[in-house]
């Protein structure tokens, strides 16, 4: 580890590191241990990352992991051969890299995507060097090992997948069906969420075990609600009716606020947030259930689970409708009836039962 | 179709349909019935005490003489079962919830554990129910298709929606979408079945009250 | 019992203990023969099972207090308590905010980051035979 020691980090401080990072990926302690020999000795196996119809917001968040002397560590430790808002080439320079990167290391490299893929214009939507991310993708995806699809944009298809996607948005494994790729969603996803991801591939040579959406299920296993620590207000029924009410301010469960914790899947109660100081619910805002498949289309963000997700647009026609039928019959109905009784009709059985 | 969107279809276009579907199924009907009025009786009306239209809404809330010891599940099943369903469908946060984007005013609810215990009550009351349905050969040779079918219209969004609070079975997004679903599906159903006395019972008990008090008769 | 009452009422666990520490004093005593016996050095991740704090204090109560106590400066204070048992010891992880990262029970001579490692002690001599030179 005397690379590491160049960089300011000591063993000491690296073997903590991973044991915390095991710990919170639910591995055994043995594992921290191995972590750290392997990603002290790996031979700093290429990576590229290429970013499509995204905000940077995964880059943004990945660079939050920990401490910075952490993070620098991980892009020593493997070779970033690519990152646009990281690398300091540009340009020609910087397609060279690529090019290059994925010649050298064909069948070996680890591809992280973070952004949509549009599919609308053939893809003119979002180019790179005057290629389109689709073309681009297909062409990296060759020769990658694996493929990790960062952010609910390339996982999901994410915010340019909202209705009503103008763009023709769709997800990196809506394109790629021939490859082991993990999802890692969120808006953006947790920064130790997704370098534990990458330290577990760089450690064990595979992917974690993954949920049918292909997410880890070390940090995707649980939904929210069930690690919320204001669960015992939800099962009381004390809930928050505003914000910053008297409820708000003793701390009770945001679910009339529209908290969609329930039925998200992220790691957000038990991780948390700015390297563990405080998420969403602790700040007293509900959960947006951004690790979820086309949250942007499942209503406000400020509407209980309980009520209707849209505005219930045929609702007062088909009352106006009810009412008009309903009239009507009894016209016909009333008709019968004087018709019936001019011609003395008897009641019978079969009307009874009508 | 995912578990999430699936939901998101449910809370959306699903109720969107159920609701629209119910309120002209319900405005249909009430006018069918209640505009075809009443054949005028043009006998001196009688006054005999305890013979009226108010009255026999309120007597036929209680079980007539005997048929307690003969039937209890019946009637003791039922006002438990109804009155559970009232408490779990009004009185319960989410649902005044719902209630409020739908109306626009809200009410106070009852803690959550009140009505969970109102939910368990349900749920056992309508079971009972069924299984004397089932053994009671008299009621048995009663019951149709529909019978049948509206019990488990009844029944299902009670214990999908015990099961979504409890997390029993299935991964919650999809027994609340589960439950949303059988919500509509009794709402779709309602105004068409016998379970649209909800809107007629005290309409019927009032006009047999009232047209047989006139003759004098207190039924 | 009013309606009020009734989420207190119903509040089924004692003293906030779970049982679950009782399990963990059983795998201490294991490792520890372990390591008496074979000199196999053991480590319990304290966070990776469900124990509410009622169940720590028991814990740290069970096991005391040693001779030893022990500040590490990684990137976030870490520290390290040696039990009332020899050779079983307690870690706790902060990061650099303060924040709780990780807790352990390690058992061994010493715990596994104190230790001084051979390549880290031939650089240092390097190091010192070089200060020494320019004096």
């Amino acid at each position: 580890m005397a690379g590491l020691a160049q960089h300011g980090v000591s063993r000491r401080s690296f073997l903590k590191f991973c044991t915390t990072l095991a710990s919170a990926m639910a591995l055994p302690p043995a594992a921290g241990l191995a972590m750290a020999e392997a990603m002290a000795a790996a031979r700093r196996p290429s990576v590229i990352w290429l970013p499509f119809q995204e905000c940077t917001g995964c880059t943004e968040s990945i660079t939050r992991s920990h401490s910075p002397t952490i993070e620098s560590l991980i892009f020593n430790v493997i070779s970033l051969d690519y990152q646009e808002t990281l690398m300091a080439a540009a340009g020609h320079q910087a397609e060279e890299a690529l090019h290059q990167a994925i010649k050298d290391n064909f069948g070996k490299y680890l591809l992280i995507v973070d952004g949509s893929v549009p599919l609308g214009m053939d893809g003119a939507y979002s180019t790179i060097g005057g290629k389109s991310n689709l073309e681009t993708l297909k062409e990296v995806a060759k020769g990658a090992a694996a493929i990790v699809a960062m952010g609910s944009c390339a996982a999901f298809g994410g915010i340019p997948k909202a209705n009503p996607n103008p763009t023709g948005a769709v997800s990196v494994s809506d394109i790629i069906k021939d490859k082991p790729i993990v999802n890692i969603p969120g808006c953006p996803p947790i920064p130790v969420v997704m370098t534990g991801v990458l330290a577990h591939y760089l450690t064990f040579g595979s992917l974690p075990e993954l949920d049918k959406l292909g997410r880890p299920k070390a940090f995707y296993g649980e939904t929210i609600h069930d690690r919320c620590y204001r669960r015992a207000f939800y099962d009381q029924g004390k809930f928050a009716k505003t914000f910053d009410d008297e409820g708000a301010r003793n701390g009770w469960c945001l679910f009339e606020l529209g908290c969609k914790g329930p039925v998200t899947y992220n790691a957000c109660a038990t991780t948390k947030w700015n390297g563990g100081t405080s998420w969403p619910v602790e700040s007293g805002h509900g959960c947006l259930g951004c690790s979820e498949p086309d949250f942007w289309d499942a209503g406000s963000f400020y509407k209980a689970l309980s009520m209707p997700a849209n505005p219930l647009k045929t609702v007062a026609g088909a009352a106006v409708a009810g009412a008009a039928i309903g009239v009507a019959v009894s016209f016909v109905n009333r008709a019968k009836k004087s018709a019936a009784k001019a011609a003395h009709e008897t009641t019978t059985l079969p009307d009874l039962e009508k | 179709m995912g578990e999430m969107q699936f939901l998101t279809w449910v809370r959306g276009t699903g109720l969107n349909l159920a609701i629209s579907i119910f309120l002209l199924g319900v405005l249909v009907r009430l006018l069918e019935i209640y505009s075809l009025g009443r054949k005028k009786d043009l006998a001196e009306p009688r006054s005999v005490a305890g013979a009226s239209g108010m009255n026999t809404v309120f007597r036929r809330s209680i079980p007539a003489d005997g048929m307690l010891k003969n039937s209890p599940i019946t009637y003791i099943g039922g006002y438990v079962f109804h009155i559970g369903l009232a408490i779990i469908v009004f009185l319960f946060a989410p649902h005044i919830k719902f209630f409020q984007d739908l109306l626009g005013f809200s009410w106070p609810g009852l803690p959550s554990q009140a009505v969970d215990f109102a939910a368990v009550l349900t749920i056992v009351a309508m079971l009972l129910i069924l299984f004397d349905r089932i053994s009671k050969p008299v009621k048995r040779y009663l019951s149709t298709f529909q019978d049948w079918f509206t019990w488990a219209l009844t029944f299902l969004p009670v214990l999908t929606g015990w099961m979504a609070v409890q997390h029993l079975l299935l991964p919650y997004t999809t027994m609340l979408a589960l439950h949303i679903l059988t919500v509509e599906l009794l709402l779709v159903f309602l105004p068409f079945t016998k379970l649209f006395h909800a809107f007629t019972v005290f309409g019927s008990r009032w006009y047999n009250g009232t047209v047989n008090g006139h003759k004098g008769v207190a039924v | 019992m009013g309606l009020e009452n009734f989420a207190e009422a119903t509040d089924t666990t004692r003293d906030g203990l779970t049982g679950n520490a009782t399990a963990v004093l059983h795998e201490v005593a294991e490792l520890l023969v372990a390591l008496a016996e074979r000199g196999e050095t053991g480590v319990i991740d304290l966070g990776g099972m469900p124990l509410s704090s009622a169940d720590k204090a028991w814990l740290a109560e069970r096991l005391g207090q040693g001779e030893v106590e022990m500040t590490l400066n990684l990137d976030g204070a870490s520290e390290v308590r040696e039990t009332a048992f020899h050779g079983v010891w307690w870690l706790v992880h902060h990061n650099e905010k303060g924040v709780l990262t990780g807790e352990f029970i390690e058992t061994g001579t010493v715990p596994a980051l104190v230790s001084a490692h051979p390549d880290d002690i031939r650089q240092a001599a390097d190091k010192l035979g070089f200060l020494i030179d320019e004096l």
